[in-house]
């Protein structure tokens, strides 16, 4: 027995663990489900992704004061414009190698970020710029009238920048894998608990020696298993398939992505409280998942999300699992590198949704 | 269990459950408005009522996952603040089946098992009496989804009796079940009471409610009669009725009325009132009838009279 306020006795979590594993191995869709559906999902976003890069990603920091060169880059085809809210998260996302370039409008001066590393694009960046700067100087019905007025324009400045040569996989990679696990583990942690609910069990249970925590560290132990064979599954595919890089220790990775995952089961616990039937369950995907896909930098980095929606992605556990499963993978940060705010967020929310899973699950008396 | 905690106190060692002036609403609705029960230990005890009557709040309450608004309840012993103490000694069956359909018999089994820390031959020797009990070990290792209704039902019971509970609470356990196996359930009750196991059940069947030994009649959140089958017959006024097809009705009818026998007339037959089965010869030694049929009241004709007088 540990004392932590409420008893914990292994066995019975070891009960309930033995319990949770031989449902879900006579289950072979859901198996099928969380160990090939993963696999396919990668390989699909892989070669979609794969197929974007071909593309210039521009960030754009718009002062004001030149619409017509801001409307002129949007236009170009070839390059993704990215707004962003500052000239430092610009060269963040450089240096990661998520951007090709970022130009700063202002109303005196454009400045031009620039990656160092790929000369072919800067130059075509650079000449889009003066292309969309001469417009403006030119003016509406100017046609053919050319007379340069240099005094009017505003001053190009330019600033190299050393970034990473990476592609779009690499960075989408790590963090789609977090995705994957959350979102599966999510689902049938909210319909088995919804379960344990309408067939009866979890009534039985609190008329039994068996304490809530220990039901729902039993969960987390039978799931871990599961989370454990299709995070590394989809390792496999991330790093071998698409060569995203796996610069740092895998076992940290794994425990970011198990981590990740006993929040997401210990959420869906919680959530299955709010739910009657399994149907109301699949509801809970565009109040819970869609939220992260869009908010918590997976697809695109945090710093282009609008300031007054950022505090919502600051509460997302997979904004923090994205950015520690990046670092260590791509940057090979280790374990004390991640730690803070990371690790440290991932656990508090943990802890949070763990407490209010169990005291949901309470009955009246004693 | 407790030395001392409760020395001196008679009602752990004769009563398994004792409610004093219970009351419960939900909102606007009163559950019980004065309820007072006490079931002593060894008993087979039987909640009977209409739906809505509070019967399973009741079970519910017993087992600590209600709060009852005022009043006082002890569970074996223990107040209900600390009835979770008594947990491991409290079998209860709701009315959901609380099994896995994906694990078979025995891992369900197994599984429950666990939970009360029973393991290794232990366990073995007792899923397989228990199985044996409600005839299911044939289908052992199939897989419980697979079963009908009746024999998810009998698997539950099975597991809600797993460790050996001092107090099993059921909740209309033999729904489903037929009446050949839910005869060898009440043997095996009876074994249990013997043992000096208590058994409080809820039931709507009246001629199950017949095989307990005390039957509490609720009705409205109140106990409207209490007591054996047979006291609750003769509370409620109802005598046996011996029914008699004879050549001569009007004759033999004076010949017995002027024994002082409750004798009436119908339809060519004579219904004689008994108030023991030893009257029977009392009555062949004054007439002769060529068919004679004994019509026993029923619980429910009781139960009908009973709550005729609440209401009159």
């Amino acid at each position: 027995m540990i004392d932590l306020g409420f008893t914990l006795n292994s066995k019975r979590v070891f009960v309930v663990a033995r319990r949770v594993v031989r449902q879900l191995k006579r289950d072979r869709r859901t198996i099928g489900l969380i160990t090939l559906l993963p696999i396919f999902l990668m390989i699909l976003f892989g070669y979609a992704l794969s197929g974007e890069m071909s593309g210039i990603n521009l960030g754009i920091v718009d002062f004001g004061g030149q619409d017509d060169l801001r409307d002129h880059l949007a236009s170009v085809d070839d390059f993704a414009l990215l707004r962003l809210g500052s000239e430092s998260d610009a060269e963040k996302l450089i240096v990661e190698g998520r951007l090709h370039g970022a130009v700063v409008i202002g109303e005196d001066e454009v400045k031009i970020l620039l990656d160092a590393t790929s000369p072919q694009i800067t130059s075509s960046i650079m000449a889009e710029v003066k292309n969309g700067l001469q417009k403006s100087v030119v003016g509406v019905g100017g046609l053919g009238e050319y007379s340069p007025v240099e005094a009017e324009s505003p001053e190009i400045v330019q600033r190299y920048i050393y970034g990473y040569d990476m592609e779009m996989m690499d960075s989408v990679g790590p963090a789609v894998l977090g995705l994957v696990v959350f979102f599966f583990t999510f689902i049938i942690a909210a319909i088995s608990f919804l379960r344990e609910r309408t067939q009866g069990s979890l009534e039985k249970f609190m008329v039994s020696p068996l304490s809530r925590p220990e039901m729902v560290t039993g969960y987390l132990l039978g799931f871990s298993i599961f989370t454990v064979i299709q995070s590394a599954t989809t390792f496999l595919v991330v790093v071998f398939v698409f060569g995203v890089p796996m610069n740092g220790n895998p076992l940290t990775a794994f425990g970011v992505i198990l981590l990740l995952g006993a929040g997401a089961l210990v959420l869906g616990a919680f959530f299955s409280n709010f739910a009657r039937t399994e149907f109301q369950v699949v509801q809970f995907i565009p109040m819970v998942i869609l939220p992260q896909v869009v908010l918590s930098g997976v697809w695109w980095p945090l710093e282009s999300i609008p300031a007054f929606i950022r505090p919502i992605s600051y509460i997302l556990p997979l904004t923090y699992s994205s950015d520690a499963l990046r670092a260590v993978m791509l940057k090979g940060a280790g374990v004390t590198d991640i730690l803070v705010p990371d690790l440290l967020v991932l656990v508090g929310l943990f802890v949070i949704a763990f407490a209010a899973a169990t005291l949901m699950l309470k009955r009246e008396v004693g | 269990m407790n030395d001392g905690e409760n020395s001196g106190s008679v009602s752990f060692e004769d009563y398994s459950i004792i409610a004093q002036g219970l009351q419960k609403s939900f909102g606007e609705l009163r559950v019980w408005s004065d309820l007072s029960v006490k079931i002593p230990r060894g008993t087979t005890y039987c909640l009977l009522g209409p739906n809505g009557s509070g019967k399973t709040t009741f079970i519910r309450a017993v087992a600590g996952l209600l709060r009852p608004d005022g009043g006082n309840l002890q569970v074996l012993g223990e107040p209900i603040s600390n009835v979770s103490r008594v947990y491991p000694r409290i079998g209860y069956m709701t009315q959901h089946k609380a099994l896995y359909p994906d694990l078979t018999l025995r891992e369900n089994m197994e599984f429950y098992a666990g939970l009360y820390g029973i393991e290794g031959e232990q366990m073995a020797e007792r899923i397989s009496e228990l199985l044996d009990m409600v005839d299911l070990a044939e289908h052992a290792d199939r897989i419980t989804g697979a079963l009908s209704g009746g024999m998810y039902q009998r698997l539950s019971l099975a597991c809600t009796l797993i460790h050996e509970p001092d107090l099993l609470l059921l909740d209309e356990p033999t729904v489903g079940v037929d009446p050949v196996l839910r005869e060898a359930f009440w043997r095996f009750f009876d074994g249990l009471t013997e043992k000096g196991k208590t058994i409080l059940i809820t039931t709507h069947l009246m001629d199950e409610a017949e095989k307990c030994k005390i039957v509490g009649y609720m009705r409205a959140g109140r106990m409207l009669a209490e007591g054996s089958p047979e006291d609750l017959k003769r509370l409620a006024g109802l005598r046996t009725i011996l029914k008699l097809s004879v050549e001569e009705p009007e004759a033999s009818a004076s010949r017995l009325a002027s024994r002082g026998f409750d004798v009436r007339a119908a339809w060519g037959e004579l219904h004689v009132a008994i108030e023991e089965h030893r009257q029977i010869k009392e009555v062949l030694d004054l007439v002769e009838p060529f068919d004679l049929r004994l019509i026993e009241p029923t619980l429910g004709d009781a139960f009908i009279k009973l709550a005729e007088g609440e209401s009159g």
